[in-house]
């Protein structure tokens, strides 16, 4: 029997509702720490990321459009960008450094842990990873990571079944 | 697809998407605190509403092209209520009202006074009349006063046979009024349009007559009358003839004075001869001049020439000359905007190529950076 008194609500008119910054900082910062763990694969540098990932939001909030987006893709694209700034200046110390300091290398504390999964996550790039935790940790629909990778559909379905396989094969083989 | 996607691998990989999930990834304490002292961001003074690039195209381009239209429709019908006074002005030029004719009649009144001044005076009276229009006023000859009348008349018949009819019917006009046929010249090769030229004398007093009643023969295609004022040169031999008779008798009285010398005889009998002589003379002259005064001269051409048609006028109404120039003002603005384009096309171009190379380097740079191929 049908529902007569069900309101159906519209996507877009959800969407044009706008949200305070703060509301949206609380609800999502777990979501971007997250993403940004995976991507850099370390957590100290991913708390600082994810700091200025905020910061950056709260500078250009003016600019976010609830008609164009969730706030979670948003904040997932400034993330990206904020990402990827630090991992140019990253190379950049670390070719600065190789001159002066050849063969000492960085030991980093391992970012999930010691268990199978934590020691396969390392060992997937940082592409598969972010797309792990874009549509995995983060439920992002298919085309909203897509856009935000700058990929096809294709090409992210594709990169995250590889992904998924090849953690999954390196988790048995632990176990093993 | 992307939710049947999402139950797909979660399905084949379900136990490993648990354990993600199940990873141990909040932000500490630290970082929350970090992002809560932010607080809100002040809200920005909206003065007009924020327009997207596809909603701003979508409120603009037609915008714009109302406005054109608009534009258009204005200039339409601006441009054709200015035709409408330029056509009134055109037809008030052509066609002169009838107090400008009477003025015409005037003017050629008020020289005719000035030429009892005694200076001979020259009037041209020209006009090229286009066809199908009714000849303007002749003008007229002062009928105390003596005048040189001369005319040129063109006008143009239907046919060889009407040029021919035509040509007789004028000299029986010249006949009928008191004069005749100076000269007379008919020529109709075929294929070659008609053409007869004739001189006519009419005596000046018949001159009006005789212009009305030859425009009437055709079209009237060209007009010319010229009017030159003899009187002073009339009076001027007059003076000349009387002086020369007084003259004639002074010597005369001379001659029969007893006492004379033969030398003085003589001389007085060549002063006499030679009076007499200038005297003939200038009866000539004289004579010459009352009869070129008596006698005006129309040269009367009469052809079969087809007219030259002039350019054909579609003589639209007014909606129909404001929707031709909406749709002029139209094109110009397309021509406009199309040679803008074409003039911007390259930097457009150069832009894009900009963009997109920019982009893919961006892009590239980020996959290198992710480890991806």
């Amino acid at each position: 029997m049908k529902n007569v008194n069900a309101v159906t609500t519209t996507l877009p008119a959800l969407a044009a509702v706008r949200p305070t910054f703060a509301s949206v900082a609380e609800s999502e910062l777990d979501a971007v720490h997250r993403y940004l763990l995976f991507l850099t694969g370390n957590r100290a540098v991913a708390e600082d990321l994810t700091g200025e990932t905020f910061e950056k939001a709260f500078r250009s909030w003016r600019r976010f459009d609830p008609r164009r987006g969730t706030p979670r893709a948003w904040l997932c694209r400034i993330a990206r960008h904020v990402a990827l700034d630090h991992f140019r200046s990253e190379e950049r110390r670390q070719r600065r450094e190789e001159r002066y300091a050849v063969g000492v290398a960085e030991v980093e504390e391992p970012a999930w842990g010691e268990g199978a999964l934590g020691l396969g996550l390392p060992e997937l790039s940082p592409a598969e990873r972010e797309v792990v935790a874009l549509r995995v940790l983060l439920d992002l629909d298919g085309p909203t990571a897509a856009r935000l990778l700058g990929i096809s559909q294709t090409a992210c379905s594709t990169r995250l079944s590889r992904a998924l396989k090849r953690l999954e094969e390196m988790m048995s083989n632990a176990r093993v | 697809m992307p939710a049947s996607e999402t139950v797909d691998f979660e399905r084949e990989f379900e136990e490993l998407v648990r354990e993600l999930r199940e990873l141990p990834s909040e932000a500490p304490p630290a970082v929350r605190e970090r992002v809560r002292a932010l607080g809100e961001p002040a809200p920005r003074r909206v003065f007009f509403p924020q327009l997207t690039w596809r909603r701003a195209t979508l409120v603009l381009v037609p915008a714009c092209a109302v406005a054109l239209v608009a534009a258009a429709a204005i200039h339409g019908l601006v441009s054709s209520s200015k035709n409408t006074n330029h056509l009134a002005a055109d037809v008030a030029r052509k066609q002169p009202s009838q107090p400008q004719r009477e003025l015409g009649q005037k003017t050629l009144g008020s020289s005719g006074a000035a030429q009892s001044g005694g200076t001979p005076t020259t009037q041209v009276f020209g006009a090229l009349v286009a066809p199908n229009v009714r000849a303007p006023a002749i003008p007229t000859p002062n009928p105390v006063r003596h005048q040189d009348y001369e005319a040129d008349l063109r006008l143009r018949v239907k046919d060889l046979d009407t040029l021919g009819q035509k040509t007789a019917q004028a000299m029986r006009v010249t006949q009928q009024l008191g004069g005749y046929v100076a000269s007379l010249s008919q020529s109709s090769t075929a294929g070659q349009p008609g053409e007869a030229d004739l001189v006519l004398r009419v005596p000046v007093a018949h001159v009006t007559d005789a212009m009305v009643r030859l425009s009437a023969l055709g079209t009237v295609l060209e007009q010319h009358v010229s009017i030159v004022d003899l009187e002073n040169t009339v009076q001027q031999q007059r003076q000349r003839i009387r002086a020369l008779r007084l003259q004639i008798v002074r010597i005369t009285a001379a001659l029969q004075q007893p006492g004379l010398s033969a030398d003085e005889r003589l001389r007085l009998q060549f002063q006499l001869d030679d009076a007499r002589r200038n005297l003939s003379n200038a009866t000539g002259q004289n004579k010459a001049t009352l009869r070129e005064a008596a006698l005006s001269r129309i040269s009367l051409s009469l052809t079969t020439q087809s007219p030259i048609a002039p350019a054909k006028k579609h003589h639209k109404g007014f909606f129909g000359r404001a929707t031709s120039s909406a749709f002029d003002f139209l094109a110009g603005a397309g021509a406009i905007a199309v040679a803008g384009l074409i003039i911007i096309s390259p930097l457009l171009v150069l832009g894009g190529l900009i963009f997109w190379g920019v982009r893919s380097y961006r892009r590239r740079e980020a996959q290198r950076l992710l480890g991806t191929t």
